[in-house]
């Protein structure tokens, strides 16, 4: 075992895996809220870009809602998998989970900006490329930097 | 001091090692990440209005007009820019009109208008908002006051660490003093350049291809200005992290102290100043109260602010290189 030998950068990759697990989990708990009580929020008295938002979350759609759900499900638990996996150094727990999660994050940010209105901030903007910015670090990382580190 | 033992070799290989290892010892993940957010959440909040704006002109009139967005940010931008450059005081510009609001789409009243006609230009806000692109204008200076804060993350821990577990005695047996300060600082700073090269980059081929209200050509030019504004601008306050790091055994209170340090001078002058004026040339204490002469439009203050990055970074490393070639390792 070469757990004694974890770099820091290891340990700090893990810690924002759950940081970032947990504020995926708690905007989950959000979204599913917002879609069960979209239709009841009142838009009289809201700013024309307000109640654009609103409408735009109304007409999403369920289907659409589903896809956004459990891709967002699916990148909180690898997360949370690949953070336990980088700590104990595994090869598959690490290195393998983390992969398929900067690859599902990935597809997940892609799909989001295809399918929410850009009153939702969909399509292809700044913060697309912020939520861009771990998973493509993640990727580099694990197969670069940290890949003779996750052999257990 | 013994600065007869520097090997460039030694530098050259322990600071190119440096910028490797400071991925692979967290401190320099945190800061990629940190810089990055920070960076691009920055440009968000500048260029997300600008884009709602050309999205309701699209809506309305078909098409978004370049010339009206230019000069509705340069009528907003005035007054925000001459208060951070220092050039009028918040209650100057309380007195003066009210904030102009963005223009209805179909209002084109203003379009024939160039920015040129705007009363109460000084030259270095007119260079900034009408000379060179507005938005990155804007970016560049939130940058310039918000990256010191962020620097710390990545140099805090060039020598304490290795002070702490007693790793630097391994490295004394094959190289000097000397070599191993000047090469972690070398190696920090090249990381700091290398992030500052790729939130520059972002952000300038993001406005550039989809924004599409500069020409590439100016975008490009002021983009590596500006880079090479912020790249210089780090290398003083990464000299100050230096010379804490070599001062302290613990990595911890080594980033306390950075923290304390750059961002007590600028609190303590600011809140000094209102009970005692002289106290805000406190700022002079660390490059915070010239930096943002880097992208000042004369050549003679943006050449003295290069020199005046230069002899800060001299005067810390000097005292962090006697401290750490005199103290007990």
């Amino acid at each position: 075992m070469n757990e004694e030998k974890r770099p820091g950068g290891l340990t700090a990759l893990a810690v924002i895996n759950f940081i970032f697990s947990g504020w995926g989990l708690i905007g989950l708990i959000g979204l599913a809220a917002l879609f069960a009580f979209i239709g009841k929020i009142p838009t009289d008295d809201m700013q024309e870009a307000q109640k654009a938002q609103i409408v735009a979350f109304q007409n999403m759609g369920l289907p659409v809602f589903i896809i956004i759900f459990l891709l967002s499900i699916l990148s909180s638990v690898l997360l949370l998998l690949s953070g336990i996996g980088y700590l104990k150094q595994k090869k598959f727990l690490g290195r393998t989970i983390g992969n398929l999660y900067g690859v599902i994050s990935i597809i997940s940010s892609v799909v989001s900006g295809i399918l929410f209105s850009s009153d939702l901030g969909g399509g292809f903007n700044i913060m697309t490329m912020v939520g861009l910015i771990y998973p493509v670090l993640t990727l580099i990382l694990l197969n670069t930097t940290f890949k003779e580190d996750l052999t257990n | 001091m013994n600065l007869k033992t520097i090997n460039i070799a030694h530098i050259h290989l322990i600071s190119l090692y440096w910028s490797r290892f400071a991925v692979r010892s967290g401190s320099g993940l945190v800061y990629l990440m940190i810089a990055l957010v920070f960076g691009l959440s920055v440009a968000h909040i500048i260029i997300m209005p600008v884009e709602q704006f050309m999205a309701l002109q699209k809506k309305q009139m078909g098409q978004a007009n370049p010339q009206l967005v230019k000069k509705t940010i340069t009528d907003i931008g005035q007054p925000i820019i001459q208060f951070v450059l220092g050039i009028k005081s918040l209650e100057q510009i309380a007195k003066e009109a009210a904030l102009p609001q963005f223009p209805l789409p179909n209002d084109t009243s203003n379009t024939t208008q160039s920015g040129n006609n705007t009363p109460g230009f000084d030259p270095w806000t007119n260079f900034l908002l009408d000379k060179k692109p507005a938005l990155l204008s804007s970016i560049f200076l939130i940058l310039i006051f918000g990256m010191p804060f962020v620097i710390s993350f990545l140099a805090f821990n060039q020598i304490s660490g290795d002070v702490q577990n007693h790793g630097l005695r391994y490295l004394l047996l094959r190289t000097e003093r000397c070599n191993i300060f000047f090469g972690r600082f070398i190696g920090t700073v090249l990381f700091s350049t290398v992030v500052m090269a790729i939130i520059v980059a972002t952000i300038t081929f993001y406005l550039g291809m989809k924004t599409r209200i500069y020409p590439a050509t100016d975008l490009a030019v002021w983009a590596v200005q500006g880079f090479l504004a912020l790249a210089i601008l780090m290398v003083p306050y990464i000299s100050v992290c230096s010379l804490i790091s070599a001062s302290v055994n613990s990595p911890f209170l080594s980033l306390i102290l950075a923290k304390v340090a750059i961002a007590g001078v600028l609190l303590i002058a600011i809140l000094g100043s209102f009970a005692w004026k002289p106290a805000k040339y406190l700022l002079y204490a660390l490059p915070w109260g010239w930096q943002n002469n880097l992208l000042h439009p004369a050549t003679s203050h943006w050449v003295i602010a290069v020199f005046a990055s230069l002899a800060y970074t001299a005067f810390f490393l000097t005292l962090g290189y006697i401290r750490f070639e005199t103290r007990d390792l």
